[in-house]
């Protein structure tokens, strides 16, 4: 089977796979994010109200992606590798 | 001449075309050694030919047959040339009733006329030896018992030949010796065959003509029988399902083995008497057909592996992790780390037993990035092989990162069955694509590497965060609105009215 014994070599001959963000930061990144998610969210609250809710906006849409992130972290974090 | 009509009569009915047209080699054996290594579940049969090629050159294309007894229990059979490590092609013909027997031709190097070479056939048998007697008290010894024919089958003519049956021990029970295979032995009935310590050596056996077709195999063929002691416990995987799920995320591997596994010994006659079992291993005298637990060889460098059943986490179990090797270079490497597993429960004839074991490891252990083409490649290994067991189902599921493109499996040995389909776990948008492949009749052998090679686009990369981002967004959106629309039943203004 050539093409088995071609992809082996490749296999054997190409560098390993590392990730975007080092294993070691990940619960780091997951605890950070997650929290200033959440005190965002807070602050969020106190927000007064607008007529264009610009700044209401723009806090949850940073607080938002923060928690995506932290989300996905904290999921790798306690073992449940996505 | 009827060899001339056999063997063209065995191309008129081959599958391929190559070999329907031209006019096939013939050859003769000058020698035939097969050495049967008798076990539990699996059992090695090595078959050396010596052959000459005669004739005019021709398709260099050596003829092998299989009894229906072999063709059914053959798990794995590769043809070598003697010293050398490359694997012959072999290809399969099926059943032929000229020959009464199951065909597989064998491409050779280029040779000669009366050219010789050394052919190397090696096969391992699953469920060729049978318990005998059924079934025994908990403390009896466990005796097995294995046939075969007495005549290597081979559509060519034989010049000597000879046949060593090598038992586990030397506690052979019985071993038959019919009378009639001193036709062609040329000494007398009585030294048919000899025995010396554990090995059974029959023939040797001068001037065989070609042993395929009835005429033959109804007048001379014999069937030989072994009744031998096993000491051990003779496993046998009824089921083995593998999963490996990748994650870019996490830069892990998981693999999951969900396995099903039987003592193919002799049924227990009686109760299962739990005092015995302790007593006999108090006083050294154990049950030789008691399986308590199995030893495993996980891959180095993994961690939290887990072993549960269907009550729940199985205790009973010892690990000795193995880092990984610092260099990188030598991605095989030798170093494995140890793992026992016992059973819930003790495993005597024909009890089975299903468990669950797992394993994290570091993606970079297994998977490559080649950064110019995009593409990641994969490999795991098939299985992790009980030692000695024969694997009757095996399954094989590849689950890929979500959103992976142009996938591409090669499985290191042929499958009985290939497929996709979509995978849904934790966070996933569109699902994850997931291969599974299906094989039967394996052996603690197909243990190669399955390669996967896919890509993933960078926003498939980002497809889960922002999902989660897109749900908490949403939560705010919500939020933002309850704080503008007034959801009260009654005003202040028509409180006061009351």
């Amino acid at each position: 089977m050539a093409s088995y014994s071609s992809l082996q070599s490749l296999h054997e001959s190409l560098p390993p796979f590392s990730p975007l963000i080092p294993t070691s930061l990940i619960p780091i990144i997951a605890w950070s994010l997650l929290l200033s998610s959440f005190g965002l969210g807070f602050y969020f609250t106190t927000l007064p109200k607008q007529s264009v809710p610009v700044t209401e906006l723009l806090i949850a849409i940073v607080a938002s992606i923060l928690g995506g992130f932290g989300t996905v972290a904290m999921f790798c974090t306690v073992g449940v590798y996505l | 001449m009827g060899l001339i009509h056999w063997l063209l009569a065995a191309a008129l009915t081959a599958h391929s075309a190559q070999c329907a047209s031209t006019s096939m080699r013939s050859f003769e054996n000058t020698n035939v050694q097969r050495t049967i290594e008798l076990g539990g579940s699996l059992t090695h049969v090595t078959t050396t030919f010596a052959i000459k090629a005669l004739g005019e050159l021709g398709p260099n294309v050596y003829t092998l047959a299989l009894s229906e007894l072999d063709e059914e229990k053959t798990a794995l059979m590769d043809v070598k040339l003697k010293g050398s490590k490359e694997t012959l092609k072999l290809e399969k013909f099926g059943f032929n009733q000229k020959s009464n027997a199951y065909l597989y031709s064998v491409e050779l190097p280029p040779m000669a006329e009366d050219a010789t070479a050394t052919i190397v056939v090696n096969s391992i048998l699953s469920h060729a030896s049978t318990p005998f007697p059924e079934s025994i008290k908990q403390a009896d010894p466990q005796l097995l018992k294995f046939s075969t024919e007495a005549y290597i089958l081979s559509p060519y003519r034989t010049l000597s030949e000879r046949t060593k049956i090598r038992a586990p021990s030397p506690k052979v029970t019985s071993f038959s010796a019919p009378a009639e295979l001193s036709k062609y032995a040329g000494t007398t009935a009585d030294s048919v065959a000899t025995r010396s310590g554990a090995v059974i050596t029959y023939g040797p056996f001068q001037d065989l003509p070609p042993t395929t077709g009835l005429p033959f195999q109804r007048e001379n063929q014999k069937l030989l029988t072994v009744h031998y002691e096993y000491d051990s416990p003779i496993i046998s995987v009824v089921s083995l399902d593998r999963s490996a799920e990748i994650s870019h995320w996490g830069d892990n591997l998981n693999i999951q083995d969900s396995v099903h596994i039987r003592n193919d010994g002799p049924q227990l006659k009686g109760h299962f008497s739990r005092l015995e079992l302790q007593q006999s291993r108090y006083f050294n005298k154990p049950s030789t057909q008691v399986l308590t637990h199995l030893t495993l060889q996980l891959p180095a460098g993994i961690h939290k592996p887990y072993y549960y059943d269907s009550i729940g986490n199985v205790t009973t179990s010892r690990y000795r992790q193995t880092p990984k090797p610092k260099s990188n270079t030598k991605r095989s490497s030798a170093a494995s780390s140890f793992m026992e597993i016992r059973p819930r429960y003790p495993l005597l004839g024909g009890w089975n037993y299903t468990y669950t074991l797992g394993w994290d490891a570091p993606l970079g252990d297994s998977a490559t990035f080649d950064k110019k083409t995009g593409k990641y490649v994969v490999g795991v290994p098939f299985m992790t092989p009980v030692p000695g067991a024969a694997v009757d189902q095996a399954t094989f599921t590849f689950v890929l990162p979500e959103g992976a493109e142009n996938v591409h499996v090669e499985p290191p040995f042929p499958v009985d069955a290939m497929s996709k389909y979509t995978h849904i776990t934790y966070l996933d948008t569109i699902g994850r694509p997931a291969v599974v492949l299906r094989s039967s009749s394996l052996t603690d052998q197909h243990t190669g590497m399955v390669y996967v090679t896919y890509t993933v686009p960078v926003k498939a990369h980002l497809a889960k965060p922002l999902t989660v981002s897109t749900a908490m967004f949403g939560f705010f959106l919500l939020a933002m609105l309850f704080r503008r629309v007034d959801m009260r039943i009654g005003t202040a203004k028509t409180a006061k009215k009351h």
